[in-house]
């Protein structure tokens, strides 16, 4: 076995469900003559119940679009569209050295984003909006391979 | 969480695939080397992403196997050329044939990288940490130095070697129950050398773990911060 290449991209957790799906992986019974093996739906049985299952290609693309004036990196973007953080305590370790880097006002702006753009995990209650927290949606980044 | 990694093998097709079409032979193939194994420095191997190439098989007299490559492309091409071959090496090859073929294609890697936050389940808690799994990999350990600062063990009376971990934070007592998942930072990967011997009572053998950090604001169970 040789390894051409270790890193030929980096996938998110949405396009592993996409990926798996258009497998014919699926929760409901007809799952089990579908062509995936019982580690593949284990994988499958994990995102679907995570905050990635209602994402659609669209919304990472918007998120992607909009989150280019935050100078934000790769793996940190990558984070925010796999967790899907509503709160500034949520995204604070997903930024490095995010005071530094950003004021407030714009990680309050980001927050609002990424609660906008990318779609709500079905089994989270709904985040009181306070005085001190603006959720904004992260903008979702499709890092697939060539 | 995921990558996809580029890899060429040349791997042999035993004589009862051979009626099958040749992507899903050696898909197949692919399937019971690759998944839900680990190699090391790249991960767990999730799913066969693509294949991207095979190349022509080749026969090795004697064995009766017959290794070609075979361009995805053409099925015909290929069953003409299998045929072609078939009957020039009629002096070497046996009704037993198998296929070699190289193939290069994708895999599915789960490979988190330093820095991932991940959610994950508790799945025990002792005086060296704890231990969470994501459903699909158990191996995640969080050492007690990367537990929330300051944080103590509530012995389990039943169960010496078990107990409640649980965070101080402004004179109240935050504890670690298993209620409710968990967030937690990716600290490092290692890949443990497979050992020559066990004993009998050692745990099974890890080809793979996950050092987690619970120690800033945001991680640990999600029921903390929201």
């Amino acid at each position: 076995m040789k390894i051409v290449q270790a890193n030929a991209g980096a996938l998110t957790n949405f396009e592993v469900l996409d990926f798996l799906r258009s497998r014919g992986a699926s929760t409901d019974p007809t799952r089990v003559i579908a062509p995936v093996a019982p580690s593949e739906f284990k994988v499958y049985d994990y995102l679907v119940q995570s905050a990635v299952c209602n994402q659609t290609r669209e919304s990472i693309n918007e998120f992607l679009k909009r989150c280019e004036k935050y100078d934000l990196a790769n793996a940190e973007k990558l984070n925010i569209i796999n967790i899907r953080p509503s709160s500034l305590v949520e995204i604070d370790p997903i930024i490095e050295e995010c005071e530094k880097r950003m004021k407030s006002e714009d990680v309050e702006e980001l927050v609002e984003m990424v609660v906008q753009v990318l779609p709500e995990h079905p089994a989270s209650v709904g985040i009181e909006r306070g005085t001190d927290v603006d959720k904004i949606s992260p903008d979702q980044e499709l890092m697939e391979a060539n | 969480m995921f990558f996809l990694s580029l890899i060429e093998h040349t791997l042999c097709l035993p004589p009862h695939l051979l009626n099958l079409p040749l992507d899903e032979a050696i898909k197949g193939e692919l399937e019971t080397l690759f998944l839900d194994k680990v190699i090391p420095n790249l991960g767990l191997c999730i799913s066969i992403y693509d294949i991207r190439d095979i190349k022509d098989g080749f026969i090795y007299p004697g064995d009766g196997a017959s290794t070609y490559t075979v361009h995805t492309a053409s099925k015909i091409k290929h069953v003409e050329k299998w045929n072609k071959d078939f009957s020039a090496n009629k002096a070497f090859s046996t009704f037993e044939t198998e296929c070699t073929h190289w193939v290069q294609f994708r895999l599915v890697m789960f490979r988190p990288f330093v820095g991932e936050i991940i959610v994950g389940k508790l799945k025990s808690s002792d005086a060296n940490g704890l231990k969470l799994s994501i459903s699909f990999f158990d191996d995640i350990h969080i050492p007690v130095h990367l537990l929330p600062n300051p944080s103590s063990l509530m012995p389990n009376p039943e169960n010496k070697h078990q107990g409640v971990w649980s965070w101080e934070f402004q004179d109240e007592q935050y504890p670690i129950d298993g209620k409710d998942e968990i967030r937690f930072r990716v600290h490092s990967i290692s890949y443990p050398p497979i050992p020559i011997e066990q004993e009998k009572e050692a745990k099974p053998f890890a080809p793979m773990v996950i050092t987690g950090s619970l120690d800033y604001d945001g991680l640990g169970p999600i029921s903390w911060w929201v």
